[in-house]
């Protein structure tokens, strides 16, 4: 994690033309982001916009009553801040660490002023954005709809899609945060996963070993949501993965994007 | 309902009519005069579907009287209401943001009239003007703020709290006090059996905030259903006002 981290991990920023990058470059601040530290609270005004290229950073809404659920995440195919150059001025939800790594911020003010100028990287951001409201409907959906066995298989996958390996450091207390749900409910889907031979957890450490196990139980939410991101964001990891799986299905994707 | 003949399509000359729509009525006057005039006034008819998942997206609206659901699909049908549109917001912020195509259903679920404008005279207009690109920016994130709120409010809301919000909001957008809406609908609204729609339903009935029969629902006591509803209900309607209003 000491490496420093390049402008390409991010998708996003990889995906800008070469000249709207290196005029973003300057402004752009390398950090280190560690596992469950706050980037912003609900309610609260935020400085900075992070572009994740190891780290995967949750959206959690908090309720009145201090329960919390999950209702989207961002890594290295996107970024957190949305509301700094959409003109909002606070932000609906935390933004939690939820896998440690780097990444890169800017200050909003300056993102936002770029965003007013360059063509190529507003399209980007406002297309991000679509992706990311489908991504939070299909939560809301899946909320609703499907057993903690399921989310979890969804969760798991979400976040593998954004890592670099199978591999996750992960505490049962913070997937049932974000789950929503209690501790024992994670404990117990996670065993039945274990007990399949799909993860081995242990102290923390959770292995995806059985990927396409893992995908034969997860609910359509996840496919859904992959599937959006792959059409609105060609050019991700995530988009690759779903062409990798059912290719030749989508012939219009692959004249698509840089 | 609506006073328009019953049927979609044109039927007046938009500039000749007040616009009772919040996101025009937000414009400077020559920026809402050129979006009147690339629209037509059309008749959106009860149960009609004006997207569908997956498919282009080929006009945007601005209801005047009548509201949209925006429904989530799952398992292969409509399963969740995940955003409802009125005169406070438009249908279609996607092709604002870049894309054209649909994630999610959406029907009307308030017979009413909107503002149509086709794609590429709305893009058109979008380009020229700074105002709408700026109104639209913060209604989208408007509308990511109140989805977030919905995820986490269907995660740990109880039904009752649930439908008293889902009343008010279409309550805010009919234009009056009684309008229709199925038990199988509710259900599917809110993503939920239809006993248990049944159920809070009648919790509601017997507290006199609603009248209930032959699927048309009577608000009977505005501000006892405010008290009955989750929070959220106040919250997005903060959130609106904060960044619109």
């Amino acid at each position: 994690m000491s490496f420093a981290p390049e402008l390409q991990d991010n998708q996003l920023l990889a995906a800008l033309p070469a000249e709207d990058l290196e005029h973003l470059q300057p402004l752009l601040e390398p950090v280190e982001l560690a596992l469950g530290e706050v980037l912003y609270e609900s309610g609260k005004r935020q400085a900075h916009v992070y572009f994740p290229t190891s780290s995967i950073v949750s959206l959690v809404y908090v309720m009145e009553n201090g329960a919390s659920a999950e209702v989207a995440i961002a890594g290295r195919e996107g970024l957190v801040g949305v509301s700094l150059f959409m003109g909002g001025d606070t932000t609906p939800s935390r933004a939690l660490v939820q896998s440690a790594g780097s990444g890169f911020r800017i200050k909003g003010s300056l993102l936002r002023k770029e965003f007013d100028r360059g063509i190529a990287l507003r399209q980007l951001l406002l297309r991000y954005t679509q992706a990311l409201l489908t991504q939070m409907a299909q939560t809301a959906v899946c909320n609703r709809h499907h057993t903690v066995d399921q989310q979890l298989c969804r969760w798991l996958l979400m976040s593998i899609d954004r890592l670099p390996s199978n591999k996750l450091v992960m505490t049962q207390e913070l997937i049932a945060n974000m789950l929503g749900v209690r501790r024992e409910g994670v404990t117990e889907a996670a065993g039945k996963l274990q007990k399949a031979g799909v993860i081995l957890y242990l102290r923390g450490r959770i292995e995806v070993i059985d990927r396409s196990k893992l995908e034969h139980m997860v609910c359509e939410c996840y496919e859904v949501v992959r599937d959006e991101y792959a059409r609105l964001l060609p050019w991700t990891a995530t988009a690759r993965e779903a062409l990798a799986m059912d290719s030749g299905a989508r012939s219009g994707l692959r004249t698509r994007g840089p | 309902m609506s006073l328009l003949p019953r049927r979609t399509g044109v039927v007046v000359a938009p500039a000749n009519l007040p616009i009772d729509n919040r996101l025009v009525a937000a414009l400077p006057r020559a920026e809402r005069a050129r979006l009147l005039a690339s629209g037509k006034l059309v008749e959106l008819v009860f149960a009609e579907v004006l997207y569908e998942p997956g498919a282009r997206i080929r006009h945007v609206y601005f209801p005047l009287d009548g509201f949209i659901s925006d429904i989530a699909a799952v398992d292969g049908r409509a399963a969740l209401e995940v955003g409802l549109i009125g005169r406070e917001g438009m249908c279609g912020i996607a092709v604002a943001l870049g894309v054209d195509v649909s994630a999610n259903r959406a029907m009307v679920q308030g017979a009413g009239s909107a503002l149509r404008i086709g794609v590429v005279a709305f893009r058109r207009e979008l380009q020229r003007s700074p105002a709408l690109q700026r109104l639209l920016g913060r209604y989208a994130f408007v509308l990511l703020t109140q989805l977030a709120q919905t995820a986490g409010c269907i995660a740990s809301h109880v039904v009752e709290q649930r439908l008293a919000r889902w009343l008010l909001m279409s309550h805010d957008r009919a234009h009056e006090d009684t309008f229709s809406v199925t038990h199988a609908f509710l259900a599917s609204m809110l993503g939920v059996r239809r006993v248990g729609v049944t159920q809070a339903a009648g919790t509601l009935q017997r507290q006199r905030l609603i009248r209930y029969a032959r699927g048309r629902v009577h608000i009977s006591n505005r501000r006892g259903l405010e008290a009955a509803a989750c929070r959220c209900y106040g919250t997005d309607c903060d959130t609106w006002q904060r960044l619109l209003g």
